[in-house]
């Protein structure tokens, strides 16, 4: 699915990127641009220094004190080293400022290509509810709900019982799980709009809240897109990221073991079809909740690269960020959607700094470090031993991901990568991915956003417990 | 890494009969030069005197000379497990990623100059930006080594999107060190002066 390779480095719009990020992704980014002979410059915290992302760009720059908000945060930090360093572009990754669309615009403001779509498409999607609105008008189911924040609690109570119990009270600037509530009857519904609201303010200054119908035992399957500046869409098939705990994402795979050649293809054009409604340009994922009776419906957009980007790569052959810089670049799609292929089935586990029993973070020295290897692995990550993962940013330390013609394959081959990858001196979550990948449901393709639930409560935590220091280097 | 202070030295010499586990040259490319081994094996001595003590006038940290025969490497002034250590990650080892890797950080030189300043008050750039040692081209420096300055004496620019911040000396004091060339990026921490309270 990469078309361009005919472009000789020298001739790039490009010679320089910032990567507004750390981590994993970072180097993600890192990796992409020396393949298209593209300069990087690293930013970085001060606790940040022995960071790979930092080892591996041509150039960086220490920008703040470990607090995000002081540095991977620090918008004036970030513009000042891309003028010092003269970069031509800033490639924002996910979290911190990617979903920004006031960086956006200062990017622009500041003549520096944001690598991203529109700054008023970011704005948009950012608020749930205007999306919502949006994206139904542009022709996407959505679930029955309110068009407008809720404002007081009669209006949600009349507005609950038009829809049906059960509902979802959701944050209006929401992500990641918080300032949402599952409502099942109306006595229930005051305190919870409450909270949520509380939660929401807190999280996201910004104290709105909405309703929807709530799904019971739905699938999370998003789409993903990429679309030119001129108009031009496609999309790469879809990711099924049903294995969640309190909304995050734990593991995911490609394509889905349900959709069936015809939902892709109906799924796929409907986000398409209101991505080129939008003007949307750049990479972006339509994410929708699957019922069973395979009706789907519009969730949220997320305007920015996505953690399991890696598994539709892995699938369609594509390099994802490349098509974003290109995009950025200002060239052309250059492909069609019958040049899609989707190839073999790919999972993605996360590994995660975290107590498997508790989930509480990990962080701390990596003693000890084997990447797994062999056909069909691939691993994205920014720790080796001697690393010491600070505590103050995400507990994501590292992406595994397989490939294999079947997903029975995929699975078997991730179960032992997963046993050959060794990291001492901090918990990860291995533990627990070993055992969802041996549960009968989960490789019956029977799973929906509650698996989890039903998982840890079946299985305990205590079974998990024995198995915390799994692998072992032999000789 | 090289302490021009400690006198260790090390000294390696190796006849060709011998295995050179740390050499980063391919054995079966020396092999093919061995020829003669008895004639050229037998190292002369005062030979040897001669070189460490030309190796030594010309101060080298240094040295390797290989001849037909025999391989003499000389080196000093650096920690033995450093050399291992750099030796490993030029090897390819995976443990750590090969210091040549590094990028340009703009603070690297002022950070290592001012770790040897134990004694000074470092002030450190609060921003990212670009070092100005004068409000403008035309005007005097701010401050000079030997200037006296109190702690709400301004020292420098650094200049931020555009914008000007004047930076304070925080502590009174004698400038003894300025780290930072006029109109250099610089990171934030990275030492800008030293001052002798």
């Amino acid at each position: 699915m990469d078309f361009e390779h005919k472009m000789k480095p020298e001739l790039r719009k490009f010679k320089k990127i910032l990567i507004a990020n750390r981590g994993e992704i970072a180097c993600r980014i890192i990796w992409t641009c020396k393949e298209m002979g593209i300069r990087t410059v690293a930013v970085h915290s001060d606790v940040d220094r022995d960071s790979l992302h930092v080892r591996f760009a041509d150039e960086a720059a220490c920008i703040g004190p470990a607090p995000s908000a002081q540095s991977y945060l620090n918008i004036p930090a970030i513009i000042s080293t891309a003028e010092i360093f003269n970069v031509d572009a800033i490639h924002p990754g996910y979290g911190f400022l990617a979903e920004s669309s006031y960086f956006a615009e200062i990017c622009a403001a500041c003549n520096i290509k944001f690598i991203g779509p529109p700054a008023n498409i970011i704005r948009l999607m950012g608020d749930k509810v205007e999306a919502r609105r949006a994206m139904a008008e542009a022709g996407l189911p959505v679930l029955p709900g309110s068009p407008e924040p809720i404002t007081s609690e009669a209006e949600g109570l009349k507005l609950a019982r038009e829809i049906g119990f059960p509902v979802i009270v959701k944050a209006a600037a929401g992500g990641g799980g918080r300032g949402m509530r599952i409502v099942h009857t109306a006595e229930e519904l005051g305190k919870a709009l409450e909270t949520a609201s509380t939660e929401a303010a807190a999280a996201f200054k910004d104290g709105s809240v909405y309703i929807e119908r709530y799904l019971q035992n739905p699938r999370h399957i998003e789409i993903q897109v990429l679309a030119d500046e001129y108009g031009d869409c496609i999309h790469l098939g879809e990711r099924e990221c049903s294995i969640q705990r309190r909304h995050q994402k734990l593991l995911e795979e490609a394509p889905s073991p349900v959709l069936s050649p015809k939902l892709r293809n109906q799924m796929g054009a409907a986000a398409v079809a209101a991505c080129k409604q939008l003007g949307y340009a750049s990479a972006g994922t339509v994410e929708f909740l699957l019922d069973e009776d395979n009706k789907f419906y519009f969730m949220e957009m997320n305007t920015r690269i996505q953690v399991e980007h890696a598994v539709t790569e892995m699938v369609t052959l594509a390099d994802i960020v490349r098509n974003q810089i290109r995009i950025a670049e200002g060239e052309p799609l250059g492909f069609t959607q019958d040049d899609l292929l989707i190839v073999g089935h790919a999972i993605e586990c996360r590994v995660n700094a975290e107590n498997p029993e508790t989930f509480a973070p990990s962080p701390g020295l990596i003693t000890a470090f084997n990447l797994p290897g062999g056909p069909g692995v691939r691993v994205d990550t920014y720790v080796y031993a001697g690393y010491r993962v600070p505590p103050f940013y995400d507990s994501m330390i590292a992406k595994v991901i397989t490939h294999a013609r079947t997903r029975e394959l995929a699975i078997a081959r991730m179960k032992r990568a997963l046993e050959a990858m060794v990291i001492e001196g901090i918990k990860t979550t291995i533990p627990l991915h070993l055992k969802i990948l041996d549960d009968p449901d989960f490789r019956a393709g029977k799973i929906s956003t509650s698996f989890m639930e039903h998982f840890l409560k079946q299985n305990g935590t205590k079974v998990l417990k024995s198995e915390s220091g799994v692998g072992a280097l032999v000789g | 890494m090289s302490d021009p202070g400690s006198q260790k030295a090390e000294l390696e010499i190796t006849a060709e009969s011998e295995q050179v586990a740390s050499s980063s040259e391919p054995a079966p490319a020396r092999r093919r030069r061995s020829r003669s081994l008895a004639a050229e094996s037998s190292v002369n001595m005062d030979e040897l005197r001669e070189l460490v003590q030309l190796i030594n006038e010309n101060d080298f940290n240094e040295f390797e000379l290989e001849r037909e025969g025999f391989r003499v490497r000389f080196r000093r002034g650096m920690e033995i497990s450093e050399v291992a250590r750099r030796e490993l990650t030029a090897g390819g080892s995976a443990t750590e990623p090969s210091p040549t890797l590094a990028p340009s950080h703009p603070g690297a030189k002022a950070q290592t100059e001012a770790s040897e300043d134990q004694d000074l008050y470092i002030i450190p750039s609060p921003i990212v930006g670009t070092f100005y040692r004068a409000a403008s081209p035309n005007s005097d420096s701010f401050v000079k080594i030997g200037s006296i300055v109190e702690a709400d004496s301004v020292v420098c620019i650094i200049e931020a999107m555009k914008l000007m911040n004047e930076i304070q000396a925080e502590t009174a004091g004698e400038v003894a060190k300025i780290y930072v060339e006029n109109g250099q990026p610089v990171e934030y921490g990275q030492p800008l002066f030293g001052i002798r309270k």
